[in-house]
């Protein structure tokens, strides 16, 4: 068995993060790119056969961009939390493909538990020394979220068939129209419900559950309210001023008009309360 | 003739989808058995068993129900790679609902379907970059940025709340009727048990809407008071 750390190149190195597992990363990195500019490629053409025009397809590129942006810098953040345990090459890598931060703690935490045997205990939060529990936490973080992957080929097409007929059946496009406007309403309530009565997800790190984030409170609603606010001031003025160019920002800017907004209660008022939750974690 | 290219063009997503998906798997199944062969450090099979069986019985699950609940919402494509490039709520969906109020395109057709693949594969690309960029060659001030006590700090707490504030302005104002029975039911869910994960009560909220927006349209309460035929009833 290798140590945590080996002599190369006139410095010590942390076997997580050496040459081999960044070649490792640039690998999955590579294929997650590739595809994505292969199915954004073919949609285009394909796009552009049935007439969809060039500038709404370049418009839908740049508003997704700004619209990533800042929730990739989040996910960024999320490596940085995994990387004390883990080093950072492998949260890279397990964010870069399917994973979130509770699932990958969770795995993680799971596969360190298992190594309960006396000779070797570790949690999580602590910096992993040993390549054989680092194989078997990478073990169980990817066979855990492979599911999907292996699931999906098998059943997307008939069920996205058994849902086209369901449509093609009901033959009234109003109520179609309707119950899709449901669907994405469902979603985003359980997100407005989480900013106004939720409880921040927690992670257990060196023994200790902690809170990830925050839970409802100040902060949480008036991010929420800001957003809104902003989206539909702007909508009404790009209505209002026919700023037909100006519409792919409205979105993005609604949601850095919230994030602005917390910093700035977080440095205007008071921290006990700006900071004021009433569903603190538990 | 429309129809029969979206049939050759939906097919050939599926093929294509396919084909990803399982090379998707080989990659991510190719990190744990390099790391392995490279550091001669092959856990038991046990050991990683035992921790399999902590995290499959919910994780698995959740995964049945996302492909149930997504699937729909984005459409063939933008699912094959959402489903490989992960954060499926808290930002592939997010994305493509805003692509397509910017494309201004209706539910269920080939345009939304064109414009959610677009989305979805900008979103995958441009985080797959802000993650390498950030871990590449900002890794020294990385820390400084996100930690604790960071001047941005409060902001990334707040990403989710400011996400979908802005997302579901445009839904919550446009389809207001529809939207308080989801809303309330997620607080009264949350005010009982604050800790569901949103992976549990997104698909509750979703039923709980569906159920509501059909009981509301065939009451005529959608319809300025007139009934329309039950679209359900043959």
């Amino acid at each position: 068995m290798q140590d945590l750390f080996y002599y190369a190149g006139g410095e010590f190195m942390d076997f997580k993060e050496n040459g081999f597992m960044y070649g490792l990363a640039v690998v999955v990195v590579l294929f997650v790119i590739g595809q994505s500019i292969f199915f954004m490629v073919r949609a285009f053409r394909q796009g552009k056969k049935i007439g969809i025009s060039v500038k709404t397809m370049r418009s839908v590129i740049m508003s997704s961009t700004l619209f990533t942006i800042a929730p990739a810098i989040a996910i960024l953040a999320t490596v940085v939390t995994l990387a004390g345990t883990l080093g950072i090459v492998l949260p890279w890598i397990r964010l870069t493909v399917v994973g979130n931060l509770q699932y990958e703690v969770t795995a993680a935490q799971a596969a360190l538990e298992s190594f309960k045997d006396g000779q070797s205990i570790a949690v999580f939060g602590q910096n992993i020394k040993d390549p054989r529990i680092f194989s078997a936490v990478s073990w169980v973080m990817t066979v855990g979220i492979i599911f999907g992957l292996i699931l999906l080929p098998l059943v997307l097409k008939r069920l996205q068939n058994k849902i086209g007929k369901i449509r093609s059946e009901t033959n009234d496009s109003r109520f179609g129209d309707i119950i899709s406007a449901a669907t994405f309403i469902g979603l985003v309530s359980a997100f407005i419900g989480n900013a106004i009565a939720g409880k921040a997800p927690t992670i257990k790190e060196n023994g200790k559950i902690l809170p990830v984030g925050m839970g409802a409170g100040i902060m949480s609603v008036a991010v929420l309210i800001t957003s809104i606010l902003v989206v539909v001031a702007l909508q009404l003025l790009c209505k209002k001023f026919k700023w037909e160019k100006f519409e792919v920002f409205v979105l993005p800017i609604g949601m850095f008009a919230g994030m602005a907004m917390a910093i700035l209660l977080s440095n205007v008022l008071p921290e006990s309360i700006s900071m004021l939750e009433w569903r603190p974690a538990t | 003739m429309k129809n029969n290219k979206n049939k050759t063009y939906i097919d050939s997503t599926h093929t294509w989808g396919r084909i990803f998906s399982v090379s998707a798997v080989c990659v991510l199944l190719m990190v744990p058995v390099a790391i392995c062969i490279k550091y001669d450090a092959w856990p038991s099979f046990n050991q990683v068993f035992k921790g399999l069986l902590k995290v499959i019985p919910i994780f698995w699950t959740t995964q049945i129900l996302e492909i149930l609940v997504y699937s729909p919402m984005l459409g063939t494509g933008a699912t094959y790679l959402s489903f490989v490039t992960g954060n499926v709520t808290n930002l592939k969906l997010p994305c493509v609902l805003n692509a397509r109020e910017t494309a201004k395109t209706k539910p269920n057709t080939e345009e939304d379907e064109i414009v959610s693949t677009i989305a979805t594969a900008t979103s995958a690309i441009v985080t797959t970059v802000i993650l390498a960029v950030g871990v590449i060659a900002l890794s020294p001030i990385l820390p400084k940025i996100t930690a604790e006590d960071s001047f941005f700090a409060p902001a990334f707490k707040q990403v989710l709340p400011a996400l979908f504030g802005a997302l579901g302005a445009g839904y919550l104002i446009k389809h207001w009727r529809l939207s308080f029975v989801p809303v309330i039911t997620a607080v009264v869910i949350l005010i009982f048990d604050g800790n569901m994960g949103t992976g549990t009560l997104i698909p509750i909220c979703v039923v709980v809407s569906i159920i509501g927006a059909y009981i509301m349209y065939i009451s005529g309460f959608l319809t300025g008071g007139v009934k329309p035929k039950n679209p359900l009833k043959k």
